[in-house]
């Protein structure tokens, strides 16, 4: 915004091996979030290169843009941005019925994905029956639900309290089991190490970027 | 389009604002229904006025003599042009393509007795023809034919009035009723759409009368119809011809505006068309300015709406809504809300005219009612007014940045 150009991000090399569950850490204003818009197609890098499952991501249009969030990735946000009116069934078969999968199809596919994280028989109810940790739930079925190359979770457990945290991390690590490449930003220690690996940003640029041996979450549940 | 999930979301927010989609829907049923009545109301009018005109053939032109107004070929102004049986032949030859039907008239007044009742009533003596001329409908026995006209019958067939007056509950078909003393057979009884005091009257044969009075060839005017085929332009051209043609047969002065009558109906009528055209469109650009108010109604609730919808639009995008189907979304909302109630006012306006529209029944005005068209225009111009109240709201909605949506703080 604005007209002046504030660089956020002052030159990043990173990359990430299918199967990965990486923890993306740092203050605010260190650019984890803008890192992961652009990874997420939601904002263009001013420069610099992004290749996703070997496609080159550059000078997408909105429609292009929307087409290829549709088909490779999956976002999971801090306040789990499920839509209020439509049921948690409804809610994980929206980016189904962006794909164009028939109503029947897309029902029966949300419904597996609902059993996968365990809401199956929460499906008729409206988010607002909901738990926090349940919300994030639907929303991490959702995210599944198209199946994406790389989930993104933006804070997913940042309205959550640590029990629940622990539900949430616990679920995406499962998923992760099941060779799912993850993103994570957070800014909360414990979580992070929850991950495979961890990449600590700084005003921009990377400044560590380590594996670490993954903390089970189950063990807290 | 037909797809549930769009439905959903509309009926959804539809329901959330009872109250605001109800007072913008408002706006356009009531400029519907205004723009209906406006519509309905002119051609109240034109029905009402063609009503007028009824009692005589729609092509029909009326000839009849004046006084000269201006000094032309010899002769002073002030004379007075009289027409004469030949003239009615002379047309008959001049013009056998445009002439469909042709009558010479011969007004007077007679003093009719039959038994003790008498009164005095005008008469016409007329050509046969002269019963489509001026559309006159027997009731009762027949209207004098060529026959009777050769022959010089005394024969007579009066109005429906005439009747009833002189002859009371006898059957006047086949009596001999005296006209100025003469003794006239009555052979037919008529009545006229076009108003009572046409039925108050007496048509003979003009030989007959011209022998009567004087053996003269002397009339008092000329009704004619003209080609049916003919469209306006054609016939006001014929009338023009005719008009000419005859002041030069009778020395009148061509700028003479008072030597000679000739009245077209298609004037009247296309007076009338580009009259009630007029007011029609007047009512069209009444209705549409009230319907501007209406869409701007329209896009107000939709602009409030994306804006509360902010989020929800961003997290479809991340999801991959792409633009066209935000737009899709938006679009097909506002043009549900247009529709609707475009359609509710539109069904008021029908109901209360199909309830009192055909009890109004006055000169001026009568039975104002929408056309099949109208509705489907309506219908048309709903939708436009949809798209056009949407697409500002829907573009806004496909702009939406899912990055600024999202935002959580």
């Amino acid at each position: 915004m604005g007209s002046n150009s504030l660089h956020v991000l002052k030159g990043i090399n990173f990359n990430a091996e299918a199967g990965e569950l990486v923890a993306i850490m740092g203050s605010s204003g260190s650019g984890k979030s803008t890192l992961l818009n652009i990874l997420g197609m939601l904002d263009g890098a001013d420069s610099g290169e992004y290749i996703l499952d070997g496609v080159p991501i550059k000078d997408l249009s909105e429609t292009k843009a929307a087409q290829y969030r549709n088909k490779f990735l999956g976002f999971v946000f801090q306040s789990f941005n499920l839509i209020n009116y439509k049921s948690a069934m409804e809610n994980v078969a929206l980016p189904l019925y962006y794909q164009g999968v028939p109503r029947k199809e897309r029902q029966e596919k949300a419904l597996k994905y609902l059993e996968r994280v365990g809401l199956r028989e929460w499906a008729t109810h409206l988010p607002s029956e909901l738990s926090g940790g349940q919300k994030q739930r639907v929303a991490i079925a959702r995210a599944m639900a198209a199946e994406p190359k790389v989930l993104l979770a933006d804070e997913p457990t940042g309205a959550l309290d640590s029990t629940t945290s622990y539900e949430v991390m616990d679920l995406i690590q499962k998923i992760n089991d099941e060779g799912n490449t993850i993103l994570v930003v957070t800014h909360e220690e414990d979580i992070a190490h929850m991950c495979k690996r961890i990449v600590h940003l700084k005003d921009g640029v990377i400044v560590e970027d380590k594996k670490v041996k993954q903390v089970r979450a189950e063990q807290y549940v | 389009m037909f797809d549930r999930d769009i439905w959903q979301e509309i009926f959804n927010t539809l329901k959330k604002n009872k109250l605001r989609t109800f007072l913008t829907g408002f706006s356009v049923g009531w400029a519907i229904f205004i723009l209906v009545m406006l519509l309905a109301s002119v051609n109240g009018m034109q029905n009402g006025f063609v009503g007028q005109f009824n009692d005589d053939a729609t092509n029909s032109i009326f000839v009849r003599p004046g006084t000269t107004a201006k000094a032309y070929a010899g002769f002073e102004a002030g004379r007075r042009i009289q027409f004469k049986s030949d003239d009615v032949e002379y047309i008959k030859q001049s013009f056998a393509d445009d002439v469909e039907y042709i009558s010479a008239r011969y007004f007077s007044n007679t003093t009719a007795r039959y038994k003790s009742e008498t009164g005095s009533y005008p008469i016409q003596a007329v050509h046969p023809e002269f019963q489509i001329i001026e559309k006159l409908i027997i009731t009762d026995g027949r209207f004098f034919n060529e026959a009777d006209l050769t022959n010089k019958a005394k024969v007579a067939v009066i109005g429906n009035k005439v009747a009833e007056d002189l002859f009371k509950d006898e059957d006047p078909v086949g009596n001999f009723a005296e006209f100025n003393g003469l003794p006239f057979r009555i052979i037919g009884i008529f009545i006229d759409e076009g108003d009572d005091n046409a039925e108050r009257r007496i048509y003979a044969p003009i030989s007959t009368y011209q022998r009567i009075y004087g053996n003269t060839n002397d009339i008092s005017a000329i009704a004619l119809t003209y080609n049916p085929t003919y469209d306006l332009a054609k016939a006001l051209e014929f009338s023009g011809r005719l008009e000419d043609l005859l002041k030069r047969r009778h020395k009148v002065s061509p700028k003479d505006q008072s030597g000679l009558f000739v009245w077209n109906y298609a004037e009247a009528f296309d007076d009338i068309s580009s009259f009630s055209a007029v007011l029609r469109a007047i009512g069209i650009g009444v209705g549409f300015l009230i319907l501007i108010a209406g869409i701007v109604g329209i896009g107000n609730i939709m602009v409030f709406t994306i804006k509360e919808r902010t989020k929800e639009i961003g997290v479809r995008k991340a999801l991959g809504a792409r633009p066209k189907q935000i737009v899709n979304l938006v679009l097909l909302e506002s043009i549900f809300i247009t529709t609707l109630s475009g359609f509710i006012g539109l069904l008021f306006a029908w109901m209360i005219l199909a309830a009192i529209g055909p009890t109004i029944e006055t000169p001026a005005f009568s039975n104002p009612n929408v056309s099949g068209s109208t509705v489907v225009t309506a219908t048309i111009v709903l939708i436009v007014a949809g798209v056009m109240a949407g697409l500002i709201p829907a573009i806004k909605a496909a702009n939406v940045k899912p990055i600024v949506a999202l935002r959580d703080k």
